[in-house]
């Protein structure tokens, strides 16, 4: 590994950016310090086993991306039609108020503040900080703009919130990215993440996300990584889910040459739910890691997580699904599966679904599967005179397409379907009959 | 269930007199943990070059053997002992083993039963192994190993004849020099794992079974072994070469000694399983679990593979209740097309044991085949993980495999684990895994209570309703002493 200017920085402590509380200097100081002991992943890290990172070795990609802005007409083509959510837009890491919609006209029961000006800062990196990785102290050591937002009890929010973080610069650089979403109990809201990328930008997004759903509140969560395969993108979610609260994730990776998201879902309190449900497709030269952990630490609590990808081409998936039921987490459902089509010779599957259990009045189950398209489907296509190529993208297309239906959004569906279908299909004929036919 | 639980419990009792029945099956004790007052010939501790030459000089063996040994031994100094297994025990001081120890009786080598010390004979009667009836009507042939030394080998003559090769490994490195030299780690490598090197290094003897083209073993081969001087680590070695079209079917079982200290055991298998043969490796693991504070217990630390040639098919069968600390991961090398592995494991862990066990299924060759059954059971304080690995290269087109690992978690304080590695790179492999965790259902137990069945009884006939999958994968005697192993070990588990 090599050291840039960004490791001395924060191997001497003088992080990019100051703060103007002391708690946020003392938890940056803290991950600071963290990194430089950390070593760097080799093949021997379990956590990287799977995943080189030969790419940032050269240390090219540690230099801080600068601010820059783009016209409102570039921002259109990110645009999520019907989703008609509040947008915040982030360009290679820095938020952009003049972008953004105005912070004045928020929907009612919301507030959004700067980390700096937080008026609450008890839970920042309090997720994240329990599971950290090396990347997530390098995310915490150098935050420029991370925002806070927050929803108050009991409110019920009809408009999701859209936070666009756009890849823009075109020579290798460092985004850094960080949400804190603090729901109060009794409360709903919807967060959307996209993140997206301008033509010939070449950036490593180093994302965090941490998740409070406090008591019986409700989250729908939606990340979506649409970069271009020029672009390089480890992230984490962290969340704590507390008292009857729920909250439903949802992950689609299909940007990005390298994609890595660390999923940490604990329960904090009895009665509570949450589903993780993921979709990736790498294709190329495209490598997909996730790393999801649901942490069960009281009992009563029910987890579902289900995540599938096709793998083309020479690309690579790596899925390590971990349940850990601790010793006090006494009737815990649980379960995971993992299924995954390869469609290429040269394509390349990892997965470890782990189940970590100290409890025994527990029920819990995974399932992986890796496999080619099913034969007998694909035989009672052909029967019907569909040509094996067409054929080939309706299956693939269904395998996926079953996910994306459960979703609760539906303008996030309309939005999601034509990207996913453009994967599938080569000849614009079947695209349309694909868009056409799901949409029926 | 123990005698006096049978007599004492009534029927229809509460599930809390269950409890008081429990605790008192629980604290059995080990009914296999005897010392039997055999002088020894056991060599200091400490492990050194000159070590290696006296369990080397002590064989008479040849000079290629000893400088074997040697590389072994310098490239294990170089090793680092493995963490990665999810089992916590203090480390072990490898400088305070024994490596060897034979019975002193045995040094000149008895070359039948009547000049086995008679000691040595009642330490086998007590374990149940009677050797002259297992002769006579079993029609068995053993080779049991007592330490270090192999010391009754029977129905050799009866193997002789088919022209099967059964005898101790220290044996065949001076009868059958090509074939050791030739197979000898070319399955575990000697660099592969740190136990294998330390096992190269130092192993004392094991057995050594080749089964020529085209024959099919007339008998089931067997080896009990036990351990016996105390502080004395095991290290046991085992080379089965099937031939072209052979057959074999081989037991392995074992008990062992009540001790308060830690023993070490490493042993390594390996199987070669030419074109079209069939290897069956059966083992029964009871060696002292340590007692119901954690304390003592035997450190298995144990390396098996096999490899799989054309057409061929490996099948290991294990039925693990033993051992404070279990490592182990019997595994298959499907480097023909069209070969099967299969493994089939039980693992029960009580007390403080603590077991990482499972396979590995590393599949080259076109259209292989490969089935993992595992069925963990943890009660007590214990820990009991599965670690498995499935791969398929490039080349294994049309290969599978299925995969199921079952965990049954008995009284709140255990853990039970699963770690499936599973990795492909071919598109026209299949690969389904499924794992599920639970505890005994109440409705189960409620069920058979209500039909007059006592709780530990009813307990015993789930967890063999849990097993059945493997347990029918055993050859018929084992089946029966695994079922026994299973109700003893789990005597007492529910509440």
């Amino acid at each position: 590994m090599t050291s840039t200017p960004l490791h001395a920085a924060i191997a001497a402590g003088s992080t990019l950016t100051s703060h103007a509380t002391t708690k946020i200097a003392d938890v940056q100081n803290a991950a600071a310090h963290a990194w430089a002991q950390t070593p760097w992943p080799t093949r021997k890290t379990e956590a990287w086993k799977y995943t080189p990172l030969k790419a940032l070795e050269k240390g090219e990609y540690f230099i801080p991306a600068a601010k820059s802005t783009l016209s409102a007409d570039a921002l259109k083509q990110f645009a999520i039609n019907r989703l008609e959510a509040f947008t915040l837009v982030f360009i290679d890491g820095h938020f952009c108020a003049e972008q953004s919609d105005d912070l004045t006209q928020l929907p009612t029961g919301m507030t959004i503040e700067h980390l700096d000006d937080a008026s609450n800062l008890e839970q920042f990196n309090k997720a994240a900080g329990e599971h950290a990785t090396l990347f997530g102290e390098l995310n915490t050591a150098t935050i420029n703009t991370a925002l806070v937002i927050n929803v108050a009890k009991n409110a019920q929010i009809t408009q999701p919130v859209n936070v666009l973080n756009v890849a823009s610069a075109n020579a290798p650089c460092l985004a850094n990215a960080r949400i804190l979403w603090q729901q109060a109990p009794h409360s709903k809201a919807t967060l959307v993440e996209h993140f997206v990328s301008t033509q010939d930008s070449q950036v490593f997004t180093n994302s965090i996300t941490e998740l409070f759903v406090g008591e019986n509140a409700q989250c729908e969560h939606y990340r979506l990584h649409l970069e271009d395969e020029a672009n390089l993108h480890i992230g984490g979610v962290y969340s704590h889910v507390h008292k009857h609260a729920r909250l439903n994730s949802f992950y689609l990776a299909m940007g990005a040459n390298l994609q890595r998201v660390d999923v940490v879902t604990q329960f904090e309190g009895e009665g509570a739910e949450a589903v993780n449900n993921g979709v990736y497709l790498p294709r190329n030269k495209q490598l997909v890691d996730f790393h999801t952990c649901i942490e069960h630490k009281v009992p009563h609590c029910n987890s579902n997580e289900i995540f599938r990808g096709i793998i083309g081409d020479s690309a690579r998936a790596v899925f390590n699904g971990r349940i850990h039921i601790h010793k006090d987490a006494q009737k815990t459902l649980a379960e995971l599966s993992n299924k995954n089509l390869l469609t290429s010779n040269k394509a390349e599957v990892n997965t470890k679904p782990e189940l970590e259990i100290y409890a025994d009045d527990v029920r819990c189950a995974h399932g992986a599967t890796i496999a080619e398209l099913d034969a007998l489907a694909m035989h009672y296509l052909r029967t019907r005179g569909i040509s094996q190529e067409e054929a080939q993208v309706m299956l693939s297309f269904g395998f996926i397409n079953e996910l994306i239906e459960q979703l609760n959004n539906t303008a996030i569906v309309e939005y999601l379907r034509p990207v996913i279908a453009q994967r599938f299909a080569k000849k614009p004929e079947f695209l349309e009959s694909l868009i056409h036919e799901a949409l029926v | 269930m123990s005698q006096e639980n049978a007599q004492s419990a009534p029927n229809a009792e509460p599930l809390s007199d269950a409890d008081q029945q429990i605790d008192d099956a629980i604290n059995k004790e080990y009914s296999a943990g005897f010392v039997s007052n055999i002088e020894s010939d056991t060599l200091e501790a400490g492990l050194s070059e000159d070590v290696i030459r006296f369990i080397s000089g002590k064989k008479n063996e040849p000079e290629w053997m000893l400088e074997w040994r040697l590389k072994a031994y310098h490239q294990w100094l170089e090793m680092e002992e493995p963490e990665w297994a999810h089992v916590n025990y203090p480390k072990i001081d490898f400088n305070e083993i024994s490596y060897y120890s034979a019975p002193k009786s045995m040094a000149d080598g008895p070359k039948s039963l009547d000049e086995v010390d008679p000691d040595l004979i009642a330490t086998y009667n007590k374990l149940g192994i009677p050797l002259h009836e297992q002769q006579m009507l079993a029609g068995v042939a053993v080779d049991a190993v007592f330490d270090s030394v192999s010391v009754a080998t029977t129905f050799r003559e009866n193997l002789k004849e088919a022209g099967v090769i059964f005898c101790p490994i220290s044996e065949a490195v001076h009868e059958y020099p090509e074939l050791i030299k030739k197979y000898l780690a070319s399955v575990v490598p000697v660099k592969d794992n740190y136990y294998a090197a330390l096992n190269c290094a130092v192993f004392s003897d094991g057995s050594f079974v080749y089964i020529p083209k085209g024959v099919k073993c007339p008998m089931e081969l067997s080896t009990y072994f036990r351990i016996n001087e105390a502080k004395t680590g095991q290290f046991e070695r085992t080379l089965i070469i099937a031939e072209e079209g052979s057959e074999v079917s081989y037991l392995e079982g074992c008990t062992a000694p009540m001790r308060d200290e830690n023993q070490l055991h490493a042993a390594v298998v390996e199987l070669v399983c030419l074109d079209g043969a069939k290897i069956k490796y059966s083992t029964v693991q009871n060696w002292y679990p340590g007692d119901e504070q954690g304390k003592g217990g035997i450190y298995n630390f144990v390396t098996k593979r096999g490899i799989a040639h054309t057409n061929s098919r490996i099948s290991w069968t294990q039925v693990e209740t033993g051992s404070a600390v279990t490592w182990k991961y019997p595994s298959c090398v499907l480097k023909g097309d069209n070969s099967v592995g299969e493994f089939y494991s039980v693992a029960l862990t009580n007390n403080y044991q603590q077991a990482d066990t499972g396979t590995k299924m590393i599949h080259i060759g076109k259209n292989t085949r490969s089935t993992i059954i595992s069925k963990g059971i943890s009660a007590g304080k214990s820990s009991n993980a599965y670690r498995g690995l499935v791969r398929f290269n490039a080349g294994a087109d049309g290969a599978r495999n299925f995969t199921q690992c079952d965990s049954l978690l008995i009284g709140s304080e255990c853990a039970a684990h699963t770690f499936p590695y599973i990795e492909s790179k071919n598109p026209k492999a299949i690969i389904e895994h499924e794992a599920t965790t639970s505890k005994v259902s109440e409705d189960q137990l409620y069920l058979c209570q209500q039909r007059g069945i006592d709780a530990e009884k009813a307990v015993s006939m789930i967890v063999n309703g849990f097993c059945k999958d493997v347990f029918k994968e055993l050859p018929m005697e084992f089946a029966v002493e695994a079922g026994k192993l299973l109700e003893v070990s789990l005597e007492g588990s529910v509440g």
